[in-house]
C-alpha cells in the first residue's frame, strides 16, 4: 500500500547562492586580470626600451607565440579533461625531424618546394597524433595514468630524435620554405595567421561543440560521464591525438623557422605548455580552463621572454617571473576553489 | 492498493561473482508500471550489486534481465539509458562544473541544425530552456539552468540528479539512496518526485536505509540478504519492526 498522502513542498528547492561581491567578480575573471598584466607589461617594457614598441619585435614574439600556443591548447583539452601531457615538447622535437626527413628526401627528388612542404606538414601531424595515440593507449589500455603514459613518451620521442639525426638537425629541404615567417600583415606572418584561425576553431570546438561538452564533463567527474553514456576511452583517445597533433604541427612551424628540423626543437616545451595553461586559469584536477586564458597565458610568457632581452636583463629571469606568474595564478584559482564556484 | 501495470522490468535468477565473492546469488524480481518498489537490505546484502547489473554498470555471471518481457543485455550503461532505464547514483551522478543545463542534456546533447549540428555544435539555448521545462515537469524547480553545479547546495544538487533522471526515463528509474544527506523537507520533495514518476507509468525501484521513506512510498518491498532475495510483499505487510528483522534475519519465514 502506497500512502499518497507525500506533502509536496509548498516551497521547491529554491535558495538562491548569495550574490557575489563585485570585487570576487573582477577576480573571478582570469582572462581581464591577465589582459591588464599583459598590457601592463608591454607598456612597462616599452618605456625601459621605446624599441619594444615596434612591429619588428611584435613579430618575432608572435613567432615565438604561435608554437607555444599550439601545444598549449592542446595541453589545456588535456588538462581539462583531468590528464596532463609531458610529451608534447618531445613530440615538437620529433616530428620536426621524421618530418624534416621526408621533406629531405622530397627536395633532394627534385620535388618542388609547395608539395613538399605540403607532405612535409601532413607527415609532421601524422606523427605528432602517432604519440598522441600511444599516449592513449597507455592510458586507456594499459592504465597508466597520463603522467606516467606521457613520460615514457616523452623519454622514447626525444631519444628516438637524438638518435636518427645523431644530434645535428636535418637541413636541405626546400630552401624558400623560411620564407614564410616573414611578417605579411603587419607583424603577422603567414604562418601566425593560420595558427590565430587554428586557435579560433579550437575555441570553438572546446567551448560551443560537444567536443568541449564531454572533455569537461569527463574532467570534472568521469564517473558521472561514463554514466550518462558518453564513451570516456573513446574521448580521451581524442583529446590526447589532439594534443600529438597540435605538438606536430608546432613541430612543422619550428622547421619553417629554422628551416631545417632539430632534435633539440621543442626541448622542455611541455614545461612552458603548463605553464601557460596554469597562468591561463585552468585547473590540473581538471574540468576547469578557457581558450582565451591559455592563449594570453602563452602571449604573457612570450612577452617577458622578448621584454627581458630587449632591456637587457639576462633572460634566464624569465624562469623566476614564470615562477611568479604561476604562484600567483595558482593562488587565485585556490580562492575562487573555495568559493565553490568555477567556469 | 495503487493499481499496477504490465510487468515492465524483471530479474531471473540473476547471480553475479566477482572472483571467489558471491555477491549475487539468484536473485528474482519484477518491476511493474507504475509502481514504486522498495529495495532493502543490510550493507554487503546485494544492493549495490543488483543497481549495477540493473543499470548496466556491472554484468550479472548468469540470469536474464527483461525489459517489456525481452531478454536484454547491457554490456555499458550506455545500453540501459538508450532503452529508457535511468539510473541516480547513490553519489556523484553530476559533473560539478558543468551548469544544470548542461547536467540534465550530458550525454544527449541537442545539437543545432544542419552542418554546424554535424559537427557537434550544441544548441544551448534551446537545452537550457528545455532544462528548465523538464526540471519543472518533474517537480523541480532550480533558480537558472546556466548556473555550475557547483554553486548549488546539496539538496538542490540532488534536485538536478533525480530531475534528470526522471525526465529522460521512458520506461524505468532506479534511484539509489536518493534521500541520504538531505534534511526532512529536501527529502519529502523527493518522495514526491517518485510519485510523480509513479503516476506517469514509469517503473520505480527506490534503495534506501531510511526504512520510514521506504514505507511512506513503496508498494512492495523486495529485502535482500547475503545476495539472496529472501522475502518479496506488498508493503502493506510490514511495519519498521517487521521490515527491520527482515533485513537483520530475526524474522525468516
Amino acid at each position: 500500500m502506497a500512502s499518497t498522502d507525500v506533502k509536496t513542498p509548498d516551497h521547491p528547492v529554491t535558495q538562491v547562492v548569495a550574490p557575489t561581491s563585485r570585487w570576487k567578480t573582477i577576480v573571478g575573471n582570469q582572462q581581464f586580470i591577465l589582459l591588464v598584466v599583459w598590457i601592463a607589461m608591454i607598456i612597462g617594457f616599452s618605456l625601459k626600451a621605446p624599441i619594444f614598441f615596434s612591429s619588428g619585435v611584435a613579430g618575432n614574439i608572435l613567432l615565438d607565440w604561435a608554437p607555444l600556443v599550439l601545444i598549449a591548447l592542446g595541453e589545456l583539452i588535456v588538462v581539462i579533461s583531468a590528464g596532463i601531457d609531458l610529451s608534447v615538447g618531445a613530440t615538437v622535437g620529433f616530428s620536426g625531424v621524421i618530418g624534416a626527413f621526408a621533406m629531405k628526401a622530397l627536395t633532394s627528388g627534385g620535388t618542388g618546394t609547395v608539395p613538399t612542404l605540403v607532405v612535409g606538414v601532413l607527415v609532421c601531424v601524422l606523427v605528432g597524433s602517432a604519440v598522441g595515440l600511444i599516449n592513449a593507449s597507455l592510458i586507456n589500455y594499459a592504465r597508466l595514468v597520463p603522467f606516467i603514459a606521457t613520460l615514457v613518451t616523452l623519454g622514447a620521442a626525444s631519444g628516438l630524435s637524438l638518435v636518427l639525426t645523431k644530434g645535428a638537425p636535418i637541413m636541405s629541404g626546400p630552401a624558400d620554405a623560411i620564407t614564410l615567417v616573414i611578417p605579411w600583415i603587419g607583424p603577422f606572418s603567414k604562418p601566425v595567421i593560420v595558427v590565430v584561425l587554428i586557435t579560433g576553431v579550437i575555441w570553438a570546438f572546446l567551448h560551443k561543440a560537444r567536443f568541449g561538452r564531454y572533455t569537461y564533463a569527463i574532467g570534472s567527474n568521469a564517473f558521472a560521464a561514463r554514466a550518462a553514456g558518453i564513451n570516456v576511452k573513446r574521448h580521451i583517445t581524442k583529446v590526447y591525438v589532439l594534443s600529438g597533433f597540435l605538438a606536430g604541427l608546432a613541430g612543422f612551424f619550428f622547421y619553417l623557422r629554422l628551416n631545417g628540423g632539430a632534435p633539440t626543437s621543442g626541448l622542455g616545451m611541455e614545461l612552458d605548455a603548463i605553464a601557460a595553461v596554469v597562468i591561463g586559469g585552468a585547473a590540473l584536477a581538471g574540468g576547469v580552463g578557457r581558450v582565451s586564458g591559455t592563449v594570453l597565458g602563452a602571449l604573457i610568457l612570450t612577452t617577458v621572454t622578448s621584454g627581458l632581452i630587449i632591456i637587457g636583463v639576462d633572460p634566464q629571469w624569465k624562469r623566476v617571473v614564470v615562477a611568479a606568474l604561476i604562484a600567483i595564478a595558482a593562488t587565485l584559482q585556490a580562492f575562487r576553489k573555495s568559493e565553490g564556484g568555477a567556469s | 492498493m495503487t493499481e499496477r501495470g504490465d510487468v515492465i522490468y524483471e530479474v531471473r535468477d540473476l547471480s553475479k561473482r566477482y572472483g571467489a565473492v558471491v555477491a549475487l546469488d539468484g536473485a528474482n524480481l519484477k518491476l511493474h508500471a507504475g509502481e514504486i518498489l522498495g529495495l532493502v537490505g543490510d550493507n554487503g546484502a546485494g544492493k549495490s550489486t543488483l543497481v549495477k547489473c540493473l543499470s548496466g554498470a556491472h554484468q550479472p555471471t548468469s540470469g536474464q534481465i527483461l525489459l517489456d518481457g525481452v531478454e536484454r543485455e547491457w554490456r555499458s550503461p550506455h545500453d540501459a539509458i538508450e532503452a529508457g532505464v535511468e539510473t541516480l547514483y547513490q553519489d556523484s551522478g553530476l559533473a560539478p562544473h558543468l551548469s544544470v543545463s548542461a547536467n540534465v542534456f550530458l550525454g544527449r546533447e541537442e545539437v543545432k541544425s544542419g552542418i554546424l549540428g554535424k559537427m557537434g555544435f550544441l544548441a544551448q539555448k534551446s537545452m537550457d530552456q528545455r532544462a528548465h521545462a523538464d526540471l519543472d515537469r518533474v517537480g523541480i524547480a532550480v533558480p537558472a539552468s546556466g548556473r555550475s553545479v557547483a554553486q548549488l547546495s546539496g539538496g538542490q544538487r540532488q534536485a538536478v540528479a533525480i530531475g534528470r533522471a526522471v525526465a529522460w526515463a521512458s520506461r524505468v528509474i532506479i534511484l539509489d539512496e536518493p534521500t541520504n544527506h538531505l534534511g526532512a523537507r529536501q527529502a519529502g520533495e523527493v518522495l514526491h518526485v517518485m510519485q510523480r514518476a509513479k503516476e506517469q507509468g514509469l517503473g520505480v525501484i527506490f534503495i534506501s536505509h531510511t526504512l520510514p521513506h521506504v514505507l511512506q512510498v513503496t508498494d512492495r518491498v523486495v529485502v535482500l540478504r547475503l545476495g539472496r532475495v529472501v522475502k518479496d510483499a506488498p508493503t502493506s505487510e510490514f511495519n519498521v519492526d517487521t521490515l527491520l528483522g527482515t533485513i537483520t534475519g530475526l524474522i525468516t519465514e
